[in-house]
């Protein structure tokens, strides 16, 4: 599971790649840190690379988007495949998130 | 046809892509698509983390075993474990229609081991927690 975050056109942008099971949740939590510290700013998760995420990962999510719209900033959610569409619907995450193709 | 296969782990949540490459090769042996294999491998991640997390007294090292069978039109996974009491299907489910402010971290498991899943049923026998998981698949 690899995470990265750039910087671009003033939104930040998290990438993630590979699968988001429980036991890659441990890192990543590390890993988008940078995304709870950000001020204001819209961020995007890219998930076009994102093969599979569990509970533990969608509350990782779920956590960037309380501490973001706190802040006035959006959060939107770029390139989920079928499965993990099927994932968002069915935990309702799907009506908490915008979306980008 | 009658097909067995089984898998123990310790309660460490690193061990979850052993889980996930036994649930994987289960599915193919059954011939699942993989949007199939994709659920189930969530529902039983979900389900097997609940015990890795809850079901052995911290700092304790615990078994947790995966059983998977294949009969008739049915996969059925089989989790045991030998913590204390835990019924996962007691607890309660997260309401999936709240906002973002309202929703809790957590509560999300046992709501999509539910959903995914045709059947959930639990017992507690001879000092062992039983969870099994069952799904209807097509022939």
């Amino acid at each position: 599971m690899k995470t990265t975050i750039e910087e671009k056109n003033g939104d930040l942008v998290a990438s993630f790649e590979g699968r988001l099971d429980t036991a890659a949740s441990v890192q990543t939590a590390k890993d988008i840190e940078p995304l709870n510290a950000c001020n204001g700013q819209d961020i995007i998760l890219d998930c076009t690379l994102l093969e599979y995420i569990s509970s533990s990962g969608l509350r990782l999510f779920l956590t960037v988007l309380k501490n973001v719209k706190a802040k006035g900033g959006k959060v939107f959610v770029k390139g989920l495949n079928n499965e993990l569409k099927s994932v968002f619907a069915m935990t309702g995450f799907i009506n908490l998130f915008e979306f980008k193709e | 046809m009658f097909n067995v296969q089984c898998l123990t782990l310790q309660n460490d949540v690193q061990q979850v892509p052993q889980l996930a490459q036994f649930v994987d090769e289960v599915c193919e042996a059954a011939g699942l698509d993989t949007a199939t294999a994709m659920k189930l491998n969530l529902a039983v991640e979900e389900a097997v983390v609940n015990v890795m997390n809850y079901a052995y007294p911290p700092g304790t090292v615990g078994n947790v075993s995966i059983k998977a069978e294949v009969h008739d039109n049915q996969l059925e996974f089989t989790i045991t474990d030998s913590g204390i009491p835990f019924d996962p299907t007691s607890q309660q489910e997260a309401d999936t229609t709240l906002s973002a402010e309202e929703r809790p971290i957590g509560g999300l498991g046992i709501h999509l081991v539910r959903t995914i899943m045709d059947s959930i049923s639990y017992e507690r026998i001879d000092g062992n927690n039983t969870l099994r998981l069952i799904k209807t698949i097509k022939n």
